[in-house]
């Protein structure tokens, strides 16, 4: 049905407008959304609150309906179907379980929902447990878990069918840096498997860690789309001089040299250009620096995030 | 056969979760445990009281006060759970987001609203067998006699609130809140209540001869044959004169069970037709 060449997620102009009021008021949630999502890869899906990201996801999981455009899904369109839906596993942001359920009873409910039952449905529940480790809190009832607990038995129905593709709205946020890289892990493993992740998440660094492509998506619409690789190449350069003294700090900057750091004796100076470059090697030298080292700096995701935002903007308001 | 299975299956799975759910409801229980309370109170408290500061002072008529407290008891509060409960499951799991993980499973809106609808009813039988038990034991002990009557009562009023139930279930589809739901749920009932006086004015009309007085009696006519008539369940009267285990008089307890399945499936259509293109 699809290769692994094909994207496992593709949307084709997909456009969601929402009517607000008794006036015929109309939002637009996302404009002709052309996303691909490949199989055995984590694709972070990023933006700012209301850009349209939890939209899309509603949209895939057929909660809502699109506008105009075609959503495929592993290869049809019919992304109602028993088959698609069986093949994807959904964890909703700040998502509620009640609390007078103990862990393998949510499980096991989610579970009968996929039409599992007897020794089938127990030794998954007992597979994804483990794989979440949550095993040891099974009997506990939900209202004894920690956050992050929940995340993690939150994390275990999305998997309990085995599905194909994970799609995650906010999985850490909330969590503490443990949990985080706990869930990290989980997500990282489950990417090994050959499981698909969408990711939806305001954490960038997070993101960064585990995605392989990442989209970044901004009043409805996807501004960059691509690999990290692809999207993070920066040329800037780090220069690293020593035998800084008092005050050279303070001389550089007075000369239009850019210091991003010092520390003790070591001075850094961040260069954009060739020319910039060899502009700051002389500078250092005539202020009595000593070059140690010269390294290319990729840029983060959270400042390609930033200028992708700054940019849209900019075109909005021109 | 086994598509058949698997399509009853999802929506019962999720009628047992609902009914879990609804019985750690604190309203829901705030209602029941005074309904109890109150049937308790007027049965067995009575009695007490009775021996102590009545003594031999015929008791004909406390016995028709306590049914009378009892059955209007297990009406009211019985009520008050149906309209509470139907109203506020839907709207409840649109706001704590629980549908979201429900309907991105394998379960078609149909289902899905069929298995709340079915937890619902869950509830509502096991409110009504609570306190029409209670109800039956109490007076079981006072007259010694097998109440059968109040069984038959108990079971026509399940129907009574079976209509009420689908018709509130239906708004609550629409709504993402449960207050207007709520209130039309009561509306629905004091409509249903009043029914039978719309055929009042449908006798009386015309008298005049003037065609104002005509289209509202026309009007009265067309509502008193759709709107549906909880009166019709009612044995408060034959339970509060009657022995106990007389046979229920001046009901057709088939049809009546056909009139209230009727109204039912045409709440669980209506709330399905609106539900099934709802984005959640």
């Amino acid at each position: 049905m699809n290769n692994s060449h094909d994207p496992i997620i593709k949307t084709e102009n997909l456009t969601k407008v929402y009517d607000t009021g008794f006036r015929g008021e109309q939002v637009s949630a996302l404009k002709n959304l052309n996303l691909e999502v490949f199989p055995s890869e984590i694709f972070g899906y990023l933006g700012p609150n209301g850009s349209g990201k939890t939209t899309t996801i509603k949209l895939l999981l057929g909660l809502i309906f699109p506008t105009s455009g075609s959503i495929q899904i592993m290869g049809t369109t019919d992304i109602y179907s028993a088959y698609i839906k069986k093949n994807i596993g959904y964890l909703p942001e700040g998502s509620y379980y009640p609390d007078f359920l103990k862990g393998e009873e949510i499980l096991r409910f989610y579970g009968q929902l996929y039409g599992l039952t007897g020794k089938k449905l127990h030794k998954r529940i007992d597979e994804v447990l483990e794989l979440v480790g949550m095993k040891h809190a099974r009997k506990r009832m939900l209202k004894g878990y920690s956050k992050g607990m929940r995340q993690r038995i939150g994390l275990a129905q999305a998997l309990i069918s085995d599905p194909q593709i994970l799609i995650l709205d906010e999985p850490t946020t909330g969590l503490d840096p443990i949990a985080r890289k706990e869930i990290r892990d989980i997500l990282s493993r489950l990417r090994d498997e050959g499981k698909t992740l969408l990711i939806s998440s305001h954490e960038l660094l997070e993101v960064e860690m585990i995605s392989n492509r990442v989209g970044i998506l901004y009043e409805g619409i996807l501004r960059v789309s691509g690999t990290l690789d692809e999207l993070l190449t920066s040329k800037d350069r780090i220069i690293e001089f020593s035998n800084a003294k008092n005050g050279v700090v303070q001389e550089i900057k007075e000369k239009g040299g850019e210091v991003v750091d010092q520390i003790k004796d070591r001075v850094y100076l961040k260069v954009k250009s060739d020319e910039e470059l060899y502009n700051a090697i002389e500078l250092g030298k005539s202020v009595g620096l000593q070059l140690i080292k010269i390294t290319p700096r990729r840029e983060t995701l959270e400042e390609l995030f930033i200028s992708v935002i700054d940019l849209a903007k900019k075109e909005r308001s021109s | 056969m086994k598509s058949l299975l698997d399509t009853v299956k999802g929506p019962w799975y999720i009628a047992v979760y609902t009914w879990r759910e609804g019985l750690r409801r604190k309203t829901l229980v705030g209602f029941l445990i005074l309904s109890l309370l109150v049937i308790f109170g007027a049965t067995f408290m009575t009695s007490f009281i009775n021996q102590a500061t009545v003594g031999d002072v015929t008791t004909d008529m406390d016995l028709k006060l306590i049914k009378d407290i009892c059955v209007t008891t297990i009406s009211i509060f019985g009520i008050l759970i149906t309209i509470f409960i139907s109203a506020s499951v839907v709207p409840t799991e649109i706001e704590n987001r629980v549908i979201y993980t429900v309907l991105s499973k394998p379960v078609r809106r149909f289902q899905y609203l069929f298995g709340k609808f079915l937890g619902i009813q869950l509830i509502i039988i096991m409110n009504l067998c609570l306190m029409g038990g209670l109800f039956f034991i109490a007076l079981y002990i006072k007259q010694q006699i097998l109440p059968t009557l109040l069984l038959w009562s108990v079971f026509l009023t399940y129907f009574e609130f079976l209509i009420v139930s689908a018709l509130t279930f239906a708004v609550a589809c629409a709504s993402s809140s449960s207050v207007l739901p709520t209130i039309a749920g009561l509306f629905i009932y004091i409509t249903g209540s009043l029914t039978e006086y719309l055929k009042d004015v449908y006798n009386r009309s015309g008298q005049t001869g003037e065609w104002l007085d005509s289209l509202i009696g026309y009007i009265a006519y067309i509502l008193w044959n759709v709107l549906p008539n909880l009166q019709r369940f009612s044995l408060k009267t034959q339970i509060i004169n009657s022995q106990p285990n007389d046979p229920p008089t001046d009901v057709l307890i088939p049809q009546l069970v056909i009139y209230g399945l009727i109204y039912a499936v045409c709440g669980y259509i209506l709330a399905y037709w609106i539900f099934r293109k709802r984005e959640v």
